[in-house]
């Protein structure tokens, strides 16, 4: 039991630094390659395309669960004026990145380890290497950028469609008005607030990022070999951004009682 | 010029690939490196490009040691050295012109010619390599995954040897061709190495072919080297793979071949 416990901290430090080092690869490959933004913005559009319709879903109906919670709540203490306040500070700062980068993680993080781990067993990659072109640069580095990029742009736009599903429900199953209910948005939601939500976005991005690149380009062993890069950069994407969560959470209270 | 393999070994794991492999090949030679699948004849190739690092010894291309070479010393042999993958390998999501053209868009290419290839120019070196592999250039603008197998297989030796290169090595070429295809590429190895003295590594499990194009082959067999040399050196050579390559290829028994 603790011999196989053993081996899968020993297996799992091992795979996590071989991450580790390809991260700090394509970082380097970012800094020495000269800005070429066809293919960023290429992959900025095909993320953002791809995942608004799941996002803007995911955001009504987000927005109208947490109107639901917090409205039972605050009627007990007669405070249902902050609705809009509660609801969205907690869009913004938790329920909104995570939402987002989960769904990034199953839609573009899975495509983009399947389509790279593709690319890996049947030579692609090689065959780009050998022409004399670095992969990294050619395959990489557009992906990393345009998924960190989308993943900001999401949480704006899921924002707001969320912001605008949790007015509807707050109207029609609360009793509350459009004015009312943003009457206390600036009270509980600061610019901080909104960059602290970003920062949490683009961080689950480069993590949605990096380990869907990483297990894709890094697969072996044919169809088998991909099936596993994309089940694999599933689990790591979730826990890793379950673990950032927490750490980043931790980090922008601490920060924020610090602050006047 | 040449390309040299010195007492290389690799192991993936427990299992060892190459031991002790040594054998070069001089400018404008056809070498043919025969064995049975998993011998590790591929991963000579990939040796030779840098894209595998040997556990122990070296290999020199042109007198400089690709193990040792830096990220632009690799691109600068890599720029000598066209691969034709057992895969056609072709970037799905660009067209055949896009796909041939890869590599003449490379920074490399351009140090090359002392300046970036035009498009015009591009098109028309395109459309020849088309032609060599018996290619029209209606395909030009057509996706890989339109194209048959053996298409696919066409355009990517196109693809490799749009930019010239002084190397050719190819992984399993005619497999899944069809016989004609496969005289076009024989022919097309022997004629370049005739003509502009291209050097070629041939990885096949092929003896008719070998037989019929190369000057020197490498049989291996079990990570080791069995047989390596002329043409007339490997035939008289006593080891029973060889025999067993030679006999089926050339329809005799055992005894026979003996």
């Amino acid at each position: 039991m603790i011999g196989a416990l053993g081996g899968f901290f020993h297996g799992f430090l091992g795979e996590f630094g071989r991450y580790c080092l390809f991260t700090a690869e394509v970082a380097r490959t970012i800094r020495r390659t000269r800005g070429n933004l066809k293919p960023i913005l290429d992959q900025i559009s095909q993320v953002s395309l791809r995942s608004l319709p799941t996002v803007a879903f995911a955001g009504v109906f987000v927005g109208a669960i947490l109107v639901l919670q917090f409205y039972d709540m605050l009627r007990q203490y007669d405070a249902q004026i902050f609705l809009g306040g509660l609801n969205t500070s907690a869009v913004v700062r938790e329920v909104g990145p995570l939402i987002i980068s989960f769904l990034l993680a199953g839609k573009i993080g899975a495509y983009s380890a399947a389509e790279l781990g593709t690319m890996r067993v049947t030579e692609q990659i090689d065959a780009i290497e050998c022409l004399g072109t670095n992969p990294i640069q050619y395959l990489i580095v557009p992906r990393f950028i345009g998924i960190v990029i989308s993943s900001m742009l999401l949480l704006v736009l899921g924002l707001m469609i969320s912001v605008l599903g949790s007015m509807v429900v707050a109207e029609f199953a609360c009793g509350l008005n459009f004015l009312q209910y943003l009457s206390t948005v600036p009270r509980f939601t600061s610019v901080g607030t909104l960059g602290a939500g970003l920062l949490k976005s683009g961080v689950y991005g480069l993590i949605v990022a990096s380990v869907s690149c990483f297990y894709g380009y890094t697969a072996t062993g044919g169809a088998r070999g991909v099936g596993r890069a994309v089940t694999l950069a599933a689990i790591y994407t979730n826990l890793y951004i379950l673990a950032a969560n927490f750490a980043m959470s931790s980090i922008l209270d601490n920060l924020g009682k610090l602050l006047p | 010029m040449s390309i040299a393999f010195w007492e290389v070994s690799k192991a993936f794991g427990p299992k060892q690939v190459l031991e002790n492999v040594s054998f070069d090949v001089e400018t404008g030679q056809i070498l043919f490196i025969l064995g049975k699948s998993g011998a590790g004849k591929s991963v000579i190739l990939k040796h030779i490009v840098g894209v595998m690092k040997p556990d122990k010894g070296a290999i020199i291309v042109d007198g400089q040691n690709v193990t040792r070479s830096d990220a632009d010393g690799l691109a600068d042999i890599r720029r000598r050295c066209g691969m034709v993958f057992q895969h056609p390998a072709l970037l799905d999501s660009l067209t055949v012109y896009q796909n041939v053209s890869f590599g003449l868009r490379t920074p490399q290419f351009a140090r090359t010619l002392k300046r970036p290839m035009t498009e015009a120019e591009m098109r028309v070196r395109v459309i020849e390599k088309l032609a060599l592999v018996h290619l029209d250039a209606d395909v030009l603008d057509r996706l890989p995954q339109e194209l048959s197998y053996g298409m696919q297989k066409r355009v990517s030796l196109a693809r490799t040897i749009a930019p010239e290169p002084r190397y050719l090595l190819f992984d399993e070429p005619t497999t899944g061709l069809d016989p004609i295809t496969t005289r076009a590429v024989n022919d097309l190895i022997s004629e370049l190495s005739r003509k502009l003295k291209v050097t070629s590594i041939v990885v096949s499990h092929d003896m008719a072919s070998a037989l019929e194009v190369a000057n020197r082959i490498l049989v291996l067999d079990q990570a080791k080297v069995l047989a390596w040399g002329t043409i007339d050196e490997v035939k008289r050579c006593d080891e029973p793979l060889v025999r067993d390559f030679l006999s089926e290829t050339l329809g005799l028994s055992l005894a026979e071949a003996r």
